[in-house]
């Protein structure tokens, strides 16, 4: 087991882990912090992106015991976030989800994009959500939501 | 989120935005895995490597008694059988666990448990089986008529089951021809990949004295019935829930040799048991589909009418066939529809179903439809090339017409109403066919070539008793339940049969009964997907929850209405036949009494109630619809590709749909359904296919190698309505499901070919790889360099 110590959604979290744990398994299992989803374990769909230490992250892909000394943010810790708020409500009104189990990751995803300033047009976007796979949508409501909050974020600041 | 229900923005056609959404845009959602229980035990299985092979002996690791079961520990697992009526049709034994042989690569042997996953596969890796390899039947057309070793014991060939559908005098038709067009197709193997794999939790309740068992599935009111019967217990000792579903698109409309075991395991131990499937679990084992081969021809008039089809059809279902309908109806569906839209006279169709050493093939989005309408809707191409015609205007000339209503077809589809020449218009203007034509003239500056294609379909929806007895089905799926219940408060529940795995039909349901009742939808829950809480009810799946669920609810509402008129009258001190129920109260000619108040007297004020009445406001109702042989959803896909020469590569311009699925209860929802199929027929046009080598390996275990279609590559998808409500359901509803994945193999085919025509190059099968089409420019440069010129 190897002892860590993790900044989770703003609160310190010390536990031990055993080495192979990856971080989702951990946020999800340890952690009871079920928004972040797994949905191939290896890298592809990005239904587990989390950010660490700001970063946008594949949880499936990183060890916990990695994560040591970082700060990790999921879909949880976003519930007071301006952008994500704004995020949400144009998902929600874009009718841009439906099953749900990509939603946490296409949200995180989003919201780093327009952070970064990559979500200034359709093209732009559907580039920048190459790595998150949704099987329900067809991602054309996706895309328009996030194009969406985007223009809004623009009048609100950086969303911090 | 904002409650964004309210009056007559919240009934039917209107798009009021889904009450599913909150949770998951909080990360709240509760799928199987999210479901936690203490002392949960972790369960892998040990599956074969090999495609087709006795098993000769397990030997288990020293202490592993209580932590290894092979089939020989769980002697409740009785093999899955899938009874048929069908004519001539096989049905072998499924055992859960392996017994004496595996059949293919991911077969199941052992169910290893330990408190984490990763433990759980360790101790998988210490078990050893001993096999005895056996060649692989991997080839169905090459050896569905027998092999060295058949798929199943006892067998002489390797079919399922073998029909033949035929109408009119097809040798008439092939006399008559002036046009003879003969082609084979191939829609390759694919997953139905929902982005959640399958999961399952089981548990004893001793309190109960139930086993709760919650699964990733479309249809837990007969999972729940299947795993009664093979472990032979009391359906009242059995509860199973479908909690938050990661999308399901039909590989989840069938039960599971996981399903069955982790229940048997919950009985053997004192401890709540979980498998959660890991993607290459869901690429080995979940259900596959397609792998349809088709050998077509056709007959024709000089002008382009099709005389005659004449068609093969041999569909490769894998080992075993999947609980409750089996590998059958999968060839016989796409028979009854490679006819297509069309008013064809004569039909010969001989239509295959193979076992192979390959994973079980079950339901995806479409079913037969997507290799049926990809057969003939290259066909009708191909014919329009021969008689020097557009497409398009071929089409015209065959499809049946809204006078030809309702219209057999000759696979003997009875479309009920619909304008289908209209969407074949509408859908060209959506893209502009003209100025593409000029476009197409002009060329590109990029040195491509582009291509339009269509596919017209018309789409079998909510069919009920009638077609699923006349497919020879032991279960018929001909009806959808709903209690309505009414709280003290005046709050509404509907607990229903169906399961909403992103559908939004917690959303549309609650339209429906605010529609027949008033009450706004924010003060309506819906309860889906648990067999505690609702009656009996199939599941979704075959485009029917809207229909057949949506029609239980407006039953169940009108017969509480009624309730509510009475008691309603009574309070107001009038004539029943005086009072409306509107806008959540019961209104009279002199004044009027809200919903909640009656609510209050039927529960806690029945010294209220008027004579002979009885207290509660609670409905049970059933819904099928007048017309067991389905109501006909229908469309025009339209695609525009850009397709380099040079490189193979496909790329999508443009995509466009043209529907009529009669009554929308919520067209926001419909668009969301029809863009998301479209994106999955995509995917089988262009990308996904799960290739298996000579000994029966399949060649896509990761998303890696299994590729799924990403935003940057998809277009943004133009759709255009046309509206025929149907007569034989509530409000004019037709089921829509399914279309949006039927279409988009064919237009893009039809696309590729039109973009290559110059070189005579065709790609008739799927996935459309680069490697595809460059293997096709170089066969057609061959054959017009070759010897034959
Ligand atoms: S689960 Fe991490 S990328 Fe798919
Ligand atoms: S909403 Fe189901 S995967 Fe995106």
């Amino acid at each position: 087991m190897t002892a860590i110590r993790v900044i989770v959604n703003g609160a310190e979290v010390i536990d031990n882990v055993a080495p192979r744990t990856s971080l989702g398994d951990w946020l999800r299992e340890g952690r009871n912090l079920t928004g972040t989803h797994l949905a191939c374990e290896h890298g592809v769909c990005g239904a587990c992106t989390v950010l660490v230490d700001g970063e946008p992250i594949r949880a499936c892909l990183m060890l916990a015991a990695a994560g040591e000394g970082s700060e990790v943010r999921t879909i949880e810790g976003f519930d007071a976030d301006p952008l994500m708020m704004a995020l949400r409500d144009a998902f929600h009104r874009r009718h841009a989800l439906q099953c749900g189990f990509c939603t946490s990751g296409m949200l995180i995803t989003a919201w780093d994009l327009i952070r970064r300033g990559k979500a200034s047009s359709a093209a732009e976007i559907r580039r920048g959500l190459a790595g998150n796979i949704c099987r329900c949508t067809g991602y054309t409501n996706i895309v328009a939501a996030i194009a969406e909050a985007a223009t809004a974020a623009e009048g609100v600041g950086d969303g911090e | 989120m904002a409650n964004d229900a309210g009056g007559a923005a919240a009934g039917i056609g209107a798009s009021l935005l889904r009450r599913e959404d909150e949770r998951h845009l909080l990360g709240r959602g509760s799928f199987v895995p999210d479901i936690k229980l203490p002392g949960t035990m972790e369960v892998a299985f040990v599956r074969s490597p090999h495609a087709h092979a006795r098993i000769r002996g397990i030997a288990k690791p020293a202490g592993g008694e209580r932590r290894v079961f092979t089939a020989a520990d769980l002697p409740r697992l009785r093999p899955i059988r899938v009874e048929t009526q069908a004519p001539g049709a096989k049905s072998p034994p499924w055992p859960p666990l392996a017994t004496d042989k595996v059949r293919y690569v991911g077969e199941a042997i052992a169910a290893c448990l330990a408190p984490t996953r990763a433990e759980a596969e360790d101790l998988a890796a210490q078990i050893t089986v001993d096999y005895e390899p056996l060649a692989a039947v991997v080839d169905a057309p090459r050896d569905m008529q027998g092999s060295r070793h058949p798929v199943h014991e006892g067998w002489s060939d390797n079919l399922f089951s073998e029909r033949v559908f035929a109408g009119g005098d097809i040798e008439a038709a092939a006399r008559a021809a002036e046009i003879t067009v003969r082609r084979e197709y191939r829609m390759n193997r694919q997953s139905g990949a929902p982005l959640e794999g399958r999961a399952v939790l089981a548990y004893r309740d001793w309190r109960l004295d139930e086993i709760v068992i919650h699964a990733s599935t479309q249809t837990p009111h007969t999972l729940r019935v299947a795993i009664g019967e093979i472990l032979g217990i009391d359906l009242r000792r059995l509860r199973v829930v479908a909690p938050d579903v990661g999308g399901g698109f039909g590989p989840k409309a069938r039960l599971y040799p996981e399903e069955i075991i982790l229940a048997a395991l919950a009985l053997e131990l004192d401890q709540p048991l979980r498998w959660v499937e890991d993607r290459t679990e869901h690429l080995l084992t979940a259900a596959h589909s397609r792998d349809h081969h088709y050998q077509v021809t056709a007959y024709a008039s000089r002008d382009g009418r099709i005389l005659g089809i004449d068609a093969e059809i041999v569909v490769d279902a894998g080992a075993y066939g999947l609980w409750p309908q089996g590998p059958y109806q999968e060839a016989a569906m796409a028979a009854r529809c490679l006819p297509g839209p069309y008013a064809i006279a004569n039909y010969r169709c001989r239509a295959l179903t193979v076992a192979t050493n390959k994973t079980p093939m079950g339901p995806y989005r479409g079913v037969g439809r997507p290799g049926a309408c990809f057969a003939i809707e290259r066909t009708i191409d191909e014919v329009a090339r021969a008689a020097g015609r557009d497409p398009v205007e071929v089409r015209m000339l065959n499809i049946v017409r809204p006078e030809q209503m309702p219209f057999t077809s000759i696979g003997g589809m009875r479309f009920d109403n619909g304008n289908y020449p209209e969407s074949l218009r509408l859908c060209a203007e959506l893209l502009d066919l003209p100025g593409l034509r000029s476009r197409q003239r002009r060329g590109e500056p990029d040195g491509r070539v582009i291509g339009i294609g269509f596919a017209v379909f018309a789409e079998q929806t909510a069919h009920g008793a009638a077609e699923f007895v006349a497919r020879g089905a032991a279960i018929v799926p001909g009806f959808e339940s709903c209690t309505a219940r009414i709280l003290p408060d005046g709050s509404l529940v509907l607990m229903v049969g169906i399961q909403s795995h992103g559908q939004g039909l917690e959303t549309a349901l609650s339209q429906i009964a605010h529609h027949e009742l008033g009450i706004d939808p924010a003060r309506i829950a819906v309860r889906h997907g648990d067999t505690e809480t609702s009656a009996f009810g199939f599941g979704t799946f075959a485009s029917r929850s809207m229909v057949m669920s949506g029609g239980a609810v407006a039953r169940a509402s009108r017969a509480l209405r009624d309730k509510l008129n009475r008691i309603g009258a009574h309070l107001l001190q009038c004539d029943v036949a005086a009072v409306r129920c509107r806008d959540g109260a019961v209104r009279g000619p002199q004044g009027s009494v809200s919903i909640a108040e009656i609510a209050k007297v039927a529960h806690l004020r029945m010294d209220g109630l008027p004579p002979g009445v009885d207290p509660l406001l609670e409905a049970v109702a059933t819904y099928e619809p007048a017309v067991g042989t389905g109501v006909f959803s229908y469309a025009t896909h339209g695609a525009v590709v850009a397709v380099d020469p040079e490189t193979g590569f496909v790329e999508l311009l443009d995509f466009a749909v043209a529907e009529d699925c009669g009554t929308m209860i919520n067209p926001m929802l419909v668009e969301g359904q029809i863009r998301g199929g479209v994106v999955q027929g995509i995917g089988t046009a262009l990308y996904e296919e799960i290739p298996y080598d000579e000994a029966g390996q399949p060649l896509a275990g990761t998303l890696a190698d299994y590729l799924m279609p990403g935003a940057a590559e998809m277009p943004a998808i133009k759709i255009g309505h046309l509206h025929t409500p149907a007569a034989a359901t509530e409000y004019g509803m037709k089921g829509m499901g399914e279309g949006g994945a039927v279409g988009p193999p064919a237009a893009i085919a039809n696309a590729v070919r039109d973009a290559l025509s110059a070189l005579g190059a065709e790609v008739n099968e799927t996935p459309i790889t680069p490697r595809r089409v460059l293997a096709a420019i170089e066969q057609a440069r061959f054959r017009v360099g070759g010897p034959t010129g």
